[in-house]
């Protein structure tokens, strides 16, 4: 038994493994930081109309501190995608085994395996089949991440386009920038709503992880927790022997409090905003 | 007649003339006569008509030293008083002061404080606003109607609750009801109360010092057609401009069967008249273009331009910031700001990069219009069909993903843990 019941990354029996590299994490909580920071400040401009709006925009500061901070975040989410597409290429001259990064169980590549998986997902909600076993990345995370991978790539665009008219216009038409506010707008939307209903319940909200799961932070989880979410991947090092290799410490409380801390506020915040968009959406 | 016999009646104490026939010479020597009753309060005692009138008779001989009547006789406004003591009770009690003052008379006669004086007995005669035996000239700062003191004078009565409630009550009267608590906080009643600035507008400058109509009457200096006339006797360069205008009274007219032109205190306001660069204040006009312009109104409002102004951003175009503030034009007059010609430089007042490339912006595009804006109205569709598909197939698979655990849970087949295999 643990000590942290609360953390599904600390539920289960057996030695923690790593999961997720330092890199890793120390981007995903950029993106953390930066996601909120932009949906803040974004949505009042999207929904000027609604009642919350000014609210909002005095809480982050005022309409021209709402405009830096989005900038502020959209210059920390270049950085963090410009990293991790830099990491990838680095990783494609240099690792001996570069085909796993962008094939196989390891990568985020979609496989066979993910639309057999969400088929079978399907089949189980509906009572008609075993509960899929996944890999390393689930169908769910792949989504996730090339969504962020997807939506960083074209918001980022448009919300270059928009932050710096007067160049683009060069070789640009007028109504491109239309073009750029209708897709950086719904895109935001769609990623907002996302992220703050869909990724949370599959990370965070449903009751095998209720209410925090904390392996993005701390990068480590239990060998019950690994077995039970990513079981094929389990089964793989156990055969291959490079289980051991990844046996990692328990965090420490330091982390683990921080890690419990971060994660309820972001999960808090983001679930304000989505009640916020239902609010504007449904007025 | 009167009406003048009851009001000022009401108003100015008695002065009766010694024994002096009508239309004789008149000289000092008549004022002395008068003064030997008029100037003695001891001969004053029960003369008057009501109990405590008597000290309204009391008028020393030299009242009428230094004021703009300082030659006048008493009898030159208290006529038929020359025959003397006892006066007849038939005589009227005083003159009118058109004798004299015709124009200002027949001016005052057609003005709605001449129609309630006849029938409701309290507005304003001569006497209320120049004083009755004191006058000075409207130049001299002793005046109540000095350009400093005019809107004091006019808000003692306008500013009086009951007057307010029984003449300006009804909903169309609201600039009547506030004019007097707004008028000192405008621009124009800064200018001149703070700054002492007499050249800045009073009451009288817009309503007329003497044939002041309520603005629904056609000849008043408020009426609504009237209005650019009367604001340009100052702003004489904005109202030529004005009126020059689509918005003006002689330009074609787009959409022939709208019955109201804008006129300046539609955006200004009337008695709350704020500098333009108040915070706010160019805000706010939005929604006064909106009131006609409903469609541009609401698609304004869904551009960066608009959604920020409505934030409270003050920087973003808005309005009179493309199709300036008073020669507003449609796009096919060669001399519109928002004209094909002119639109790289109008854009250019905020946007450094502005180019011909720039002004093929839709400033009031609606993606949703798919014949007028094809280009928006495609990748609309696109992202809209990419949300609501992410969120309508997610939203099922979460749907279905709680319901699988919710029954696997009522049926206890489940381990405790629900992510067990089943």
């Amino acid at each position: 038994m643990t000590t942290r019941p609360m953390n599904a990354a600390d539920r289960g029996e057996g030695p923690y493994l790593w999961r997720f590299s330092p890199l890793n994490r120390t981007l995903h909580a950029l993106v953390i930081v930066s996601f909120l920071g932009l949906v803040m400040t974004g949505l009042p401009l999207k929904f000027a109309y609604a009642p919350w709006a000014q609210v909002l925009v005095r809480f982050v500061g005022g309409v021209t501190a709402a405009g830096i901070i989005h900038r502020i975040c959209a210059v920390i989410t270049f950085g963090y995608f410009l990293t991790h597409v830099g990491y990838i290429v680095y990783r494609l001259f240099t690792s001996r085994d570069r085909l796993s990064i962008v094939w196989g169980p390891n990568s985020m590549t979609p496989q066979l395996k993910d639309l057999q998986d969400i088929v079978a997902m399907f089949k189980w909600f509906l009572g008609k089949g075993p509960r899929p076993r996944f890999e390393r990345y689930s169908y769910m995370e792949k989504f996730d991440y090339w969504a962020v991978f997807w939506g960083v790539a074209i918001i980022g665009t448009s919300g270059l386009m928009l932050w710096f008219p007067g160049f683009f216009a060069r070789f640009l038409p007028g109504w491109a920038f239309n073009i750029a506010t209708i897709i950086h707008s719904d895109e935001a939307l769609l990623a907002t709503a996302f992220i703050f209903t869909i990724h949370f319940f599959n990370v965070h909200l449903r009751p095998e992880k209720f209410p925090i799961d904390t392996v993005i932070f701390t990068g480590r989880a239990t060998t019950g927790y690994m077995k039970e979410e990513h079981e094929l991947e389990y089964a793989r090092a156990a055969q291959d022997g490079t289980l051991q290799a990844r046996v990692a410490p328990p965090a420490s409380r330091a982390a683990y409090l921080w890690s419990v801390t971060v994660g309820f506020i972001s999960l808090a915040l983001g679930i304000v905003l989505v009640v916020l968009v239902a609010w504007a959406l449904l007025h | 007649m009167f009406k003048w016999i009851l009001m000022l009646g009401c108003l100015l104490g008695l002065a009766a003339v010694g024994a002096r026939a009508q239309g004789g010479s008149r000289g000092r020597g008549e004022t002395v006569q008068c003064a030997k009753c008029h100037a003695s309060h001891d001969f004053l005692v029960g003369k008057g008509r009501k109990p405590g009138e008597d000290t309204l008779l009391f008028v020393p001989p030299t009242i009428l030293a230094g004021t703009v009547h300082d030659t006048l006789l008493c009898t030159s406004c208290h006529r038929g008083y020359e025959e003397g003591y006892p006066h007849a009770a038939t005589l009227p009690l005083v003159a009118p002061c058109q004798t004299c003052h015709e124009r200002e008379g027949r001016d005052w006669q057609a003005s709605i404080h001449a129609a309630n004086a006849e029938t409701k007995g309290d507005a304003p005669t001569c006497v209320r606003c120049h004083g009755s035996h004191v006058i000075y000239s409207n130049k001299d700062p002793r005046s109540p109607t000095y350009r400093l003191n005019v809107a004091a004078k006019c808000g003692s009565c306008h500013g009086d609750q009951r007057i307010i409630g029984t003449y300006f009550a009804t909903p169309a009267k609201e600039q009547g009801r506030i004019a007097a608590a707004q008028y000192p906080k405008s621009v124009h009643g800064v200018a001149m109360t703070r700054d002492g600035l007499v050249v800045s507008a009073t009451c009288s400058d817009c309503h007329r010092a003497h044939r002041i109509l309520p603005p629904d009457s056609i000849g008043s200096s408020v009426y609504r057609d009237s209005i650019p006339a009367t604001c340009g006797q100052c702003h004489s360069g904005l109202v030529r401009t004005f009126e020059a205008s689509a918005h003006g009274p002689t330009y074609p007219r787009a959409h022939p069967d709208t019955i109201h032109r804008p006129v300046c205190a539609d955006c200004h306001s009337a008695h709350g008249i704020v500098r333009i660069d108040r915070p706010g204040w160019l805000i706010g006009v939005v929604g006064e273009c909106g009131k006609c312009h409903e469609r541009l109104y609401e698609t304004y409002f869904d551009t960066y331009h608009g959604k920020v102004t409505r934030l409270g951003f003050d920087v973003a175009a808005k309005c009179s910031d493309c199709h300036t503030a008073h020669d507003m034009r449609p796009p096919t007059d060669p001399q519109s700001s928002v004209s094909p010609t002119h639109l790289v430089a109008t854009c250019g007042r905020c946007h450094a990069g502005s180019n011909q490339n720039f002004t093929e912006y839709y400033a009031h595009g609606d993606p949703r219009q798919r014949l007028k804006y094809p280009r928006l109205y495609w990748p609309w569709l696109f992202m809209t069909c990419l949300l609501v598909g992410v969120m309508a197939f997610f939203g099922l698979h979460t749907t279905l993903w709680v319901t699988r655990i919710a029954i696997d849970h009522r049926r206890g087949r489940g381990e405790e843990k629900t992510g067990g295999h089943s």
